[in-house]
């Protein structure tokens, strides 16, 4: 009797877990930050691609290819894990560079199929806003995603790093300034 | 003139009824330009609705509520129902485009994902990307239900069916492969070998043609339907997705390059990349010769030109449209 109870409980589990498995459908997260230096001034930090050392965690840049028009970027992180980029778009006209990543740790970046891009555009009086773009699936591509990779879980680990990213350009420009 | 088909599906512009046909006819001989479409249907998944957009006017005119992330859409051969598909609701939402509802639920078990309607009315199928499988629906009763599947390869994407309804060719994401499938024994006479991950899938049966965008491989395959094989590889922009034909060429969304790549559907050779929105990734034609591209980044309809490949316009729409199939009437 018990066995039965206990087959049965495994059997309202599984079909629980079945109902509420669904795949993953891809995210998105746009942040902004505002800085008080003119567009010139914050997309030549930007747009310096051989230093990303305003990008949180990160200790180490190194690129290879042919900058700027296709190059890779290796982004390597405080705890020794690195990020492998490519380059999609460099258009210095129009303050626009987008990448993706090739390969990336979901522990340090929970996410997969990772796209950006960022912009840098006049906000008024010497001020710029600044967007950063990003699409991405969750950590976990299959179904039934561990809490950490899920898809709340993987929006608020790449928006956290990315605002980081975005208040530690801002300090380095407006230091500089 | 012979149809255009466009999407991942067929678009034959049967739609417009009979009052259509015959001023078709009638016009033939002064070689009138053939009628515009009047309404993008737009999943916008992210935003969880389905979005009638009037074309001419530039706006949303009715947003439908779907959950479950609507993503793959198809047409009744009266262009009078949409049928969108909910990977994260698990089925397929049967809509009323005039009425601005939805009419029918129909569960399905997987990701249901790409979807096609047979042009001759009466059957829907939608591929299973997370099996193996297309699943059969049949129009009974004015709604649609549940009858049988279809194996094919890993991870069916995008669904073709041929202007008579006899063949289905379906693109299998794993396994690199187009399933040709007699739909009416309901198996798979052959598989195709194409690019890497091939998702959307475009026939021009008038000229024995079949196009898949290979995400991965960053091009398209040609496939020979009378040879049964893949015949040449275009390149394109970066993560390729679906195509569309016009004006004797060729259009793939290149969802990480932000373009569309036009080709020359004679010489088989790229022609331009035309600019569009953040992540395009649906793209459908008209019989005018103009495109609609879903841009999932921006939130927004880029409408070309297929002539002079320039952007004629750009609409906004709700959030995360995708558009992944055949969404013109």
């Amino acid at each position: 009797m018990k066995k039965i109870t206990l087959a049965l409980a495994a059997t309202a589990a599984l079909v629980a877990a079945t109902a509420q498995a669904h795949g993953p459908t891809r995210r998105k997260i746009s942040e902004s930050i505002e800085i008080n230096a003119p567009a010139d001034k914050v997309w030549a930090v930007i747009g310096d691609v051989k230093n990303a050392d305003w990008i949180q965690n990160v200790t180490k840049t190194e690129v290879t290819g042919d900058v700027p028009n296709k190059f890779k970027r290796t982004l390597t992180l405080k705890n020794g894990d690195q990020i492998q980029e490519t380059s999609n778009k460099f258009k210095p006209d129009e303050k626009l560079f987008s990448y993706y990543i090739d390969k990336v740790d979901v522990k340090d970046l929970p996410a997969n199929d990772y796209s950006a891009s960022i912009t840098v555009e006049p906000a008024g009086d010497a001020k710029s806003k600044v967007e950063w773009k990003a699409a991405f699936y969750r950590g976990y591509m299959n179904n039934d995603p561990p809490p950490e990779l899920n898809d709340e879980a993987s929006e608020k680990g790449v928006g956290d790093w990315i605002k980081a990213s975005l208040a530690n350009l801002k300090t380095k420009v407006e230091k500089g300034s | 003139m012979a149809p255009r088909f466009c999407g991942t599906n067929l678009r034959p512009h049967v739609g417009r009824g009979r009052a259509a046909l015959a001023a078709g006819l009638v016009l033939a001989a002064t070689l009138a330009r053939a009628e515009p479409a009047r309404e993008a249907i737009v999943t916008a998944q992210l935003g969880g609705v389905v979005e009638v957009v009037d074309l001419a006017a530039g706006k949303v005119l009715r947003s439908i509520p779907v959950d479950g992330a609507p993503a793959g859409i198809a047409l009744s051969p009266d262009r009078k129902r949409a049928y969108v598909t909910r990977p994260e609701g698990h089925g397929l939402a049967v809509l009323d485009l005039d009425a601005g509802r939805v009419v029918a639920e129909v569960p399905l078990p997987g990701g249901p994902l790409g979807v096609a309607a047979d042009p001759k009315g009466g059957t829907v199928y939608v591929a299973d990307w997370y099996g193996h499988r297309l699943f059969v629906l049949t129009e009974r009763d004015g709604t649609l239900v549940s009858d049988g599947e279809i194996a094919v390869g890993a991870s069916p994407s995008g669904i073709a069916v041929s202007p008579d309804g006899a063949t289905l060719y379906v693109a299998n994401r794993e396994a690199d492969t187009v399933s040709v499938v007699d739909a009416k024994a309901r198996a798979e006479t052959k598989t195709i070998p194409v690019g890497q991950h091939p998702f959307g899938i475009t026939l021009d049966a008038a000229a024995g043609r079949a196009y898949t965008a290979n995400v991965t491989s960053d091009d398209v395959s040609v496939i020979d339907l009378a040879a049964g094989r893949e015949i040449s590889r275009i390149p394109t922009g970066r993560r390729p997705y679906v195509i569309a034909l016009s004006a004797g060429r060729g259009f793939v969304t290149d969802q990480y390059a932000g373009s569309v790549t036009a080709f020359d559907l004679a010489t088989l050779k790229p022609i331009a990349d035309i600019d569009v929105g953040d992540h395009p990734e649906g793209i459908a034609a008209d019989a005018d010769g103009q495109l609609y591209v879903a841009n999932w980044g921006d939130n927004t309809l880029s409408v070309l030109d297929a002539r002079s490949l320039k952007v004629l316009k750009t609409i906004p729409t709700g959030n995360g449209p995708r558009a992944f199939g055949d969404f013109l009437r």
